[in-house]
């Protein structure tokens, strides 16, 4: 059973195959005209694809149409064109018709017939690709040439080859992907220029008809264009340097190779011989250099350094270099760069830069000396700071802004030649800023401690003003310049105005020292210059007056205490006058009120006043007062008024004796008893002689001061002479010296020896007042006085011009001083 | 008045002298003298200067005159103190006996003598000369003479033996600065100064090695 099952199956399966290979044997497929082409317009050919043949051998037979004709023709030439195609040869050919052709394929089961196609015999012309494409190179002038020859593709019809075509020609390097395409033309061959050397190309052509389609493109052709035939260019040598003085290194720019192998050597000569030497090493220093190590490397001679460059078409030589390394060191930059920030003892920070010379350079040996420059810039500044700092390898740097982050960077250079060094790597130190807040702090507190103590000391003075000015400023005597006229410094006379302080001329002669001297002590007396100017007054009752009432000035300014006593004294001397005279007392009225006004200004301000200030002041204040200016404050003058005042009581006496000088004698002495008194009274002073020659003094210095006062300058006289003699002689003389008195007195101001030795004193004892011996009195005198007739015009002018004018009398009292410089020059 | 200035600047500057001096005389010395070191110090600034102003002086003349001449190609080996063998690089220059090399700056100096005194003079024939060189000229020419004092008080400090004397070179080289063709004097210049630049910068170099070597013992 199973057996027969299996054989059914088997059966099964045989008639099922069977009844498969009968149903695959069928009708063929469609084929289908794949083209038709005409090489030349004259011919053409059709292909065609041939579908599924069915399981059956199958024949194919083209058929064809002319759109002219209904007639349907069959294929003329199965077999030129190849298998499944159809050749229409030149008879078969019309351009101008248009073909409609079929392809059908039979069986033994049945046929199939493809679509028709329709052809157009000039619209599907389309030569072979041309044939036999060859290639070449030529160079000639530096330039690569390619030369391109081909032929026309051939055709099936031997006999028609007159057909011509245009080419075309298309190139591409190798590798690349984009053609380039040139237009050739009816040739078959071309050339191409501009190549690139070493390269190699493809090359294909193509061909056209004049109408219809391009061909294929040729089979490719493909050359390699030679590398450039040329010599290299000149190589530059670019550069030598030597980084340690030692040893030294060329680098040069190749020249171009063009393309062929190119070889550098590098030859040097040097100084002082004739060989020619090739580099010692091409590798140390890397590609295109020359190293020359120490053995070759010489100092002070010019190296000639030429790079050749070769290759097979020939070589090149570069400029020759001259090189003296000597010149051509330029180190490496310095290295093992510190910073370090260091605290001054004032606290401010500073910073120390230390670094090393590179490690190449050997500077120790003194072969190579090396000098350095930094520079250093806050982070955020443009502009770099520049220092040199010679050989050291140190270097502080002060004032640095804190806070700020600073860079450095130093570099290195041979002492003489050389280059510069690069920059060493930048360096950052960053400036801190508490340093100087606490200096800030320090400085503060130092400003406001200084400001309080100067507060303090300000408050203190203020407090104590009077006191610190009197203990720092002590009373000094007043401008003694007083004595000098201001007019006389407003007529510019420089003679003048020394000869009025004492000097009369230059050179100073003992004498004017002496005087000078003098003048110190005369000056303690301001007021009376004051008085004297003011005072030319027109009669010498009103100079009476007025000393009196000087008198008493002045002795309140040297002794307040005594001060009181002699106002008294003074004021009970008017009443004396008064009674003596009543002219005179008329006239001092003006001259009492005034007095007595200072008497009491003098009790209640100079009182107090301990410095000659109060009594300058004093003085100041009483100018307005013709009495008031007077005020005489030497104790002298208040002497003399004591004087007066016996004057006065023996006047018939001395008015009497107005002419003879001895009858004067008496009066003089007891004029001078009086005066001892006096002195006695201000000075309490046992020595007579010195108290009166102070007196004198004082009342020389008055006069000196103000030459106006003749009197007192005579009286100055008296001063250096023995006393009585004094007293006698300026009443003696006051007629004799006459013109002394007015130019005189002057002279004795300037030269008090010369008075001493002719021991002429000039004291005019007052006719009229009794009491002064005043200049200005005695000038009325002498008028009067028969034997001083001859002097009185000279007094009396002088008498008499005061008289018209104080202020007039005043300059004539300067003139002195400048009438007596001639005598002593 | 003048007369009182003078005396008193003589006197500060013997004042000075004196100053300066007392270190450098220890009490009671008889034989008060520079030490070598001081001798080395003023003799390297001196040759210091020279060459500073050799190279100047060169510099300016090649920038005024040698442009473009290419005299640089035909100055080669034709310095007349090229006779004299000096150490052409640092190994040599320490190899050399100090003694030897002492010798060969005094030779080189004095075989400068003649020709900067030549210099000197003829320099100011070159047309247009300006100041700075003719001054330069002066200048090294004096400071030279000094130089050769200062190295033959060291030569006679440090030499053992006798003090050669002869090692000089002459210098026929006046002729050619007196050409009468300005391309050949010129280059005549050019050349001397060219000379003149190397080995006054030869000279401070062996200075300055002596220097270290002798004073410092190499460790500068």
């Amino acid at each position: 059973m199973k057996e027969r099952f299996i054989s059914s199956v088997q059966i099964m399966l045989q008639l099922a195959l069977t009844t498969v290979g009968l149903t695959g044997q069928s009708y063929p497929g469609k084929p289908q005209i794949v083209r038709c082409r005409s090489q030349e317009k004259e011919t053409f050919s059709c292909w065609w694809k041939p579908g599924s043949d069915g399981g059956l051998p199958n024949n194919y037979t083209l058929f064809y149409s002319k759109d002219s004709e209904e007639k349907i023709y069959e294929c003329p030439d199965y077999l030129t064109s190849g298998p499944n195609s159809c050749y229409f040869d030149k008879n078969h050919t019309n351009p101008w018709t248009t073909y409609i052709i079929t392809v059908t394929a039979t069986n033994e089961i049945g046929s199939n017939s493809s679509d028709p196609q329709h052809v157009d015999v000039t619209s599907i012309v389309q030569p072979d690709a041309p044939v036999n494409l060859s290639l070449e190179t030529n160079t000639s002038a530096n330039l690569s040439y390619l030369w391109a020859k081909w032929s026309p593709p051939s055709l099936a019809d031997a006999s028609s080859n007159s057909h011509l075509y245009r080419y075309e020609l298309r190139l591409k390097p190798e590798e690349k992907e984009e053609w380039e395409t040139v237009s050739v033309g009816m040739q078959t061959h071309y050339e191409v220029s501009s190549l690139k050397a070493g390269v190699k190309y493809v090359v294909q052509v193509r061909c056209m008809l004049d109408l219809g389609e391009w061909s294929e493109w040729s089979s490719e052709r493909s050359i390699q264009i030679s590398k450039e035939q040329l010599p290299p260019e000149k190589p530059v040598i670019i550069k030598c340097r030597s980084p340690e003085k030692e040893t030294f290194t060329c680098w040069w720019k190749p020249a171009s190779d063009g393309g062929l192998l190119t070889k550098h050597t590098l030859f040097y000569s040097k100084e002082g011989e004739e060989k020619v030497y090739e580099c010692p090493d091409y590798k140390t220093a890397g590609p295109n250099s020359c190293y020359f190590d120490k053995k070759h490397t010489s100092f002070w001679t010019i190296y000639n350094i030429t790079v050749r460059a070769t290759n097979e078409m020939g070589s090149n030589v570069s400029d020759p270099h001259y090189v003296d390394v000597t010149y051509i060191v330029q180190p490496d930059p310095p290295v093992n760069i510190t910073l370090e920030l260091k605290k001054s003892i004032k606290r401010k920070p500073y910073l120390v830069l230390t670094w090393s010379p590179p490690s190449l350079a050997d500077v120790r040996s003194g072969w190579l000396t090396l000098e350095y420059e930094l520079q250093l810039k806050p982070e955020e500044g443009e502009e770099w700071e520049t220092i040199f700092v010679g050989q050291q390898t140190h270097c502080k740097m002060f004032s640095l802004n804190p806070g700020k982050r600073y860079i450095v960077q130093i570099h290195c250079k041979p002492d003489h030649h050389g280059l510069w060094s690069e920059w060493s790597p930048e360096m950052y130190i960053e400036i801190p800023t508490d340093f100087t807040v606490k200096d800030m702090v320090v400085w503060i507190i130092v400003g406001v401690l200084s400001s309080l103590i100067c507060l303090i000391m300000s408050w203190i003075m203020i407090m104590k003003g009077y006191r610190m000015m009197a203990f720092i400023l002590p009373p000094v005597p007043g401008p003694k310049i007083k004595g000098i006229d201001t007019h006389l410094l407003e007529a510019g006379k420089s003679e003048e105005l020394l000869s009025a302080l004492g000097c009369h001329g230059f050179p100073p002669t003992s004498d004017c020292e002496e005087l000078l001297i003098e003048y110190l002590e005369v000056e303690d007396s301001e007021d009376q210059q004051l008085m004297p100017r003011h005072d030319t007054p027109s009669k010498n009752t009103k100079i009476m007056l007025k000393e009196t009432d000087s008198d008493s000035g002045r002795g309140s300014c040297d002794s307040p205490s005594f001060l009181p006593v002699k106002c008294r004294e003074s004021r009970s001397l008017p009443s004396v006058d008064g009674r003596a005279k009543d002219v005179r007392a008329k006239e001092k009225k003006g001259g009492k009120a005034s007095w007595d006004t200072r008497c009491t200004a003098s009790e209640q301000k100079t009182l107090p006043c301990e410095s000659i200030k109060t009594c300058t002041w004093l003085a100041a204040q009483l100018p307005s007062n013709q009495a008031a200016m007077f005020a005489y404050h030497s104790t002298v003058e208040a002497f003399k008024i004591t004087l007066n005042t016996t004057n006065v009581n023996n006047s018939p006496v001395l008015v009497g004796n107005e002419e003879n000088r001895q009858s004067l004698y008496p009066i003089a002495e007891t004029v001078y008893d009086v005066v001892e008194k006096v002195r006695e009274m201000e000075y309490a002073k046992t020595d007579q002689t010195t108290v009166q020659v102070r007196q004198n003094e004082h009342s020389n210095k008055s006069p000196f001061l103000n030459p106006k006062l003749m009197d007192y300058v005579e009286v100055h006289k008296v001063r250096q002479d023995e006393k009585p003699t004094l007293l006698l002689k300026h009443k003696e003389n006051s007629g004799k010296t006459k013109k002394c008195t007015v130019p005189g007195t002057s002279k004795e101001y300037t030269k008090v020896s010369t008075v001493v030795d002719h021991h002429i004193l000039v004291l005019l004892p007052d006719q009229r007042s009794q009491n002064t011996p005043e200049s200005q009195e005695p000038v009325a005198e002498t008028s009067r006085n028969p034997q001083q007739s001859q002097a009185e015009k000279n007094t009396s002018y002088s008498t008499t011009t005061p008289s018209d004018s104080r202020r007039d009398a005043s300059g004539s009292d300067y003139m002195d001083p400048s009438s007596f410089m001639p005598s002593f020059k | 008045g003048l007369l009182l200035a003078a005396l008193l600047v003589s006197h500060m500057l013997l004042t000075k002298e004196g100053v300066t001096s007392l270190p450098i005389c220890p009490n009671g010395s008889v034989n008060c003298q520079l030490s070598l070191e001081e001798l080395f110090d003023r003799a390297v600034k001196l040759s210091h200067y020279i060459h500073f102003l050799s190279s100047e002086m060169f510099s300016e003349f090649d920038e005024r005159y040698a442009q473009g001449r290419g005299f640089i190609a035909k100055a080669v080996n034709s310095c007349h103190t090229a006779s004299l063998t000096t150490p052409e690089d640092k190994e040599q220059a320490q190899q050399i006996h100090h003694e030897d090399l002492l010798n060969l700056i005094l030779g080189v100096l004095r075989s400068w003598n003649d020709p900067l005194i030549h210099l000197a003079s003829e320099v100011q024939r070159i047309k247009e000369a300006p100041e700075t060189i003719l001054w330069k000229a002066v200048e090294i020419e004096e400071q030279n003479k000094r130089l050769l004092e200062g190295m033959e008080k060291i030569v006679g400090r440090v030499h053992s033996g006798e003090v050669e004397n002869d090692i000089y070179t002459p210098w026929d080289g006046l002729p050619s600065l007196q050409l009468a063709d300005e391309d050949s004097r010129l280059f005549a210049f050019y050349n001397l100064l060219h000379c003149l630049r190397r080995d006054s910068h030869k000279i401070d170099n062996y200075l300055k090695v002596l220097k270290c070597r002798l004073i410092h013992n190499n460790n500068c």
